[in-house]
């Protein structure tokens, strides 16, 4: 028997019970659909933030931080052995450190981390954000090497600033030409503007500081007022960051950079948090909270962090995060990719149902087939390639299923990211030509393996049974 | 002169719920190439298993059958697919055809499963369906055919690839008289113009005499008696 009359011979039979066909290859398609879109979503997911941590460098970044309290034996109230044991192995982030691990030769560049809350006004409008402090250096590293508008700094103590793309959004501006939608709420007061009328342009920055007069007139609650006055920095917009990728921080806090003098100079309460007052008690004593770290290669990564760790400080790479989210990706990925499968399994309950009754309808038919000589292997051929003609068919239209799916949820996604004032669009899906082909080959699998035993039961028919058969 | 089926001591048990039944009990006989040998005999005498038996359809419980020289007794399913295949036709009372596919393309269906190519599935199927008097009905369904139109295809399928035993089974069961006289005409012009060897299992004693070469009675599953037919090889 040739294989192209068996192919023949499987469609017409598929093609007499066309109803019964057309339902059992539904269900394969919204099996295979379910599986598609989701897989193809966690792939998304997963690449967009690859994706965000490639554009930024993060690989090949490291945070250094000083070897951190005990908690848990500060919490049980054994305060001395917590601060022994910090200060047995503990070394101060100041700028001796800078300097020694500058002195790596894997080491590309080597900054303390000066990052405070601030709030800025421009334009009339005001926000609140995070201001981060930057060697001029960092200009020729990524992303900073890479300006919208403008230019970085022109030194490590410039009164300039560099605004991030999404800041402008709080302040209620848009650029003129940059391909931007305009916001859905139009009740706010947007400004469009020429990106290079800002540059130039002078902001204020705002932080707070201890007003020593409150604290020294009755503390806290004497006027209900807190001790705190506002102190304000004039500085220049130097340059404008592009904008930022889909999924990267920025898309969501925004913020200004700043140079790394301008910034350490800047009047403010001395400590941004509990954990910091925690570890330096708030002293100004030339400490950093944290040093920032970019390697030359990312092959180093384990090294440089041994040595570190052996210097006696703790080392926090924003790589291993990312082997974190792979890791709840994978899983979420198998979940996703779960659920698909059990559409599938039913689906192929399906075949198998569908199946059986057809050979119920043609057991005399198939009697007469083997009458006229169809040997069991030839029987069994046809049905098989009649599941895998289901499979076949419903993995195709499957895969065309999930790809309108996730285009559909993506469109809403996008109009929903965008009412919520966010940048450009976003690409939360992401369809593989391994994930099309592995889709619909597992399809057939499945298929095949639902009409293995129908297609066994069909061979073994008994044709003397069978002729009798009505 | 070699017999083309030669069947020694054959026994057919069935289970039937916890009975056994014997169906044939030591049936011996012998069928020379170019005969018409007609099996008459009551109903459940066990003509139409042995009737199955020599077409492969079941097999024997004992004794040794060989039919064109190979013994069906030693043969796997696969062989006796082949066996069915290519060295006997059947057709059937109720005729068997496939419904849903039309007098060519059930003619042409034991071509498909020989593996011959389609353009000679088809040009064979169309010869057989002029041969057994069906020119006009090619494209037709077995719903539109009368009963003795079905059983004209079936005769033209049985032939398709060239067997060397027909066997029918109560072939003129279904049809009324007249109808019945024209498919044994058509039986007895293939055996004499074409040499086909024919065993036909029927009750109608009268048209057996007429027709065949040779009678063989049966009752509870042996041979009883064996008588010369009307005609004469």
């Amino acid at each position: 028997m040739k294989s192209s009359d068996l192919f023949r011979f499987s469609l017409d039979n598929l093609r007499r019970t066309r109803l019964r066909t057309t339902l059992t290859t539904l269900g394969v398609i919204i099996g295979i659909g379910a599986l598609v879109a989701m897989v193809s979503f966690g792939t998304g997911m997963q690449r967009n933030i690859t994706e965000a941590f490639t554009a930024n460098d993060l690989f090949t970044t490291l945070r250094v931080l000083p070897v951190r309290m005990d908690i848990e034996q500060m919490m049980a109230g054994n305060l001395d052995g917590a601060m022994s044991g910090m200060q047995k192995r503990t070394r101060a982030l100041n700028d001796t450190a800078v300097a020694l691990i500058a002195a790596f030769p894997e080491v590309a560049i080597v900054f303390p981390e000066v990052t405070f809350p601030v709030k800025i006004r421009f334009g009339g409008q005001e926000a609140s954000t995070t201001l981060r402090s930057l060697p001029v250096a960092m200009g020729g590293f990524a992303p900073y090497d890479r300006m919208g508008w403008g230019s970085f700094f022109s030194s490590d103590s410039a009164a300039e600033a560099i605004l991030s793309y999404g800041i402008l959004a709080r302040l209620k501006l848009t650029l003129a030409g940059a391909g931007e939608r305009s916001p859905a709420d139009t009740s706010r007061t947007w400004r469009s503007v020429e990106a290079d009328s800002l540059i130039g342009a002078e902001m204020e920055v705002i932080t707070s500081v201890l007003d020593l007069r409150r604290v020294m007139s009755g503390g806290l609650s004497a006027d209900g007022q807190p001790p705190f006055a506002e102190h304000v920095t004039r500085l220049r917009v130097a340059g404008i960051r592009p904008k930022p990728h889909a999924f990267s921080n920025e898309q969501v806090q925004g913020g200004i950079v700043v140079p790394l003098q301008t910034g350490r100079k800047m009047p403010r309460f001395a400590f941004t948090s509990m954990w910091s007052m925690l570890n330096h008690g708030g002293r100004t004593d030339g400490t950093y909270d944290a040093l920032y770290v970019r390697l030359k290669k990312l092959q180093d990564l384990p090294a440089v962090r041994r040595r570190l760790q052996e210097l006696g400080f703790s080392v926090f790479a924003l790589a291993d995060q990312l082997e974190e989210i792979k890791r709840g990706f994978l899983m979420v990925d198998t979940a996703l990719g779960a659920i698909g499968t059990i559409a599938l399994i039913v689906a192929a309950l399906g075949i198998i149902n569908t199946m059986v009754m057809s050979i119920l309808e043609r057991t005399r038919e198939i009697g007469v087939m083997k009458a006229v000589g169809a040997s069991e292997r030839q029987i069994k051929t046809i049905f098989f390639f009649e599941a895998g003609c289901i499979g076949l068919l419903g993995g195709i239209l499957g895969v065309l299923l999930g790809w309108l799916v996730s285009r559909l949820a993506n469109w809403i996604a996008n109009l929903w990211t965008l009412r919520q004032g966010g940048g450009g669009e976003i690409e939360f899906f992401y369809l593989t030509p391994w994930l099309i082909a592995g889709s619909i080959l597992f399809a057939v699998a499945v298929s095949l393996a639902a009409g293995y035993y129908p297609a066994t039961r069909a061979a073994r028919i008994n044709p003397v049974e069978a002729l009798r058969h009505d | 002169m070699s017999a083309l089926v030669e069947a020694v001591d054959l026994h057919k048990k069935y289970q039937k719920g916890s009975a056994e039944v014997a169906a044939l009990r030591g049936v011996s006989f012998a069928i020379a190439a170019g005969e018409f040998v007609a099996l008459v005999g009551r109903s459940g005498s066990g003509k139409s298993t042995l009737l199955n038996i020599i077409g492969g359809l079941d097999t024997p419980s004992s004794g040794t059958l060989r039919v064109g020289g190979s013994d069906l007794a030693a043969m796997d399913r696969e062989l006796l697919a082949r066996h069915r295949r290519s060295t006997v036709g059947m057709i059937f009372q109720s005729f068997n055809l496939i419904p849903s596919r039309t007098a060519l393309e059930n003619v042409a269906l034991p071509m498909i499963f020989a593996g011959l190519e389609r353009s000679v599935r088809s040009r064979r199927a169309a010869e057989l369906l002029d041969l057994v008097g069906l020119e006009r009905r090619h494209t037709h369904k077995p719903a539109e055919l009368s009963g003795g139109e079905a059983q004209r295809v079936a005769i033209a399928r049985a032939l398709a690839n060239d067997p060397a035993i027909l066997l029918a089974d109560e072939p003129t069961g279904n049809l009324d008289s007249h109808t019945a006289a024209d498919i044994l005409d058509l039986l007895e012009h293939l055996n004499r113009e074409r040499t086909l060897t024919i065993l036909m299992v029927t009750h109608d004693q009268h048209s057996a005499i007429r027709l065949s070469h040779r009678l063989l009675h049966m009752l509870d599953g042996t041979i009883t008696g064996e008588e010369s037919g009307g005609r004469r090889l």
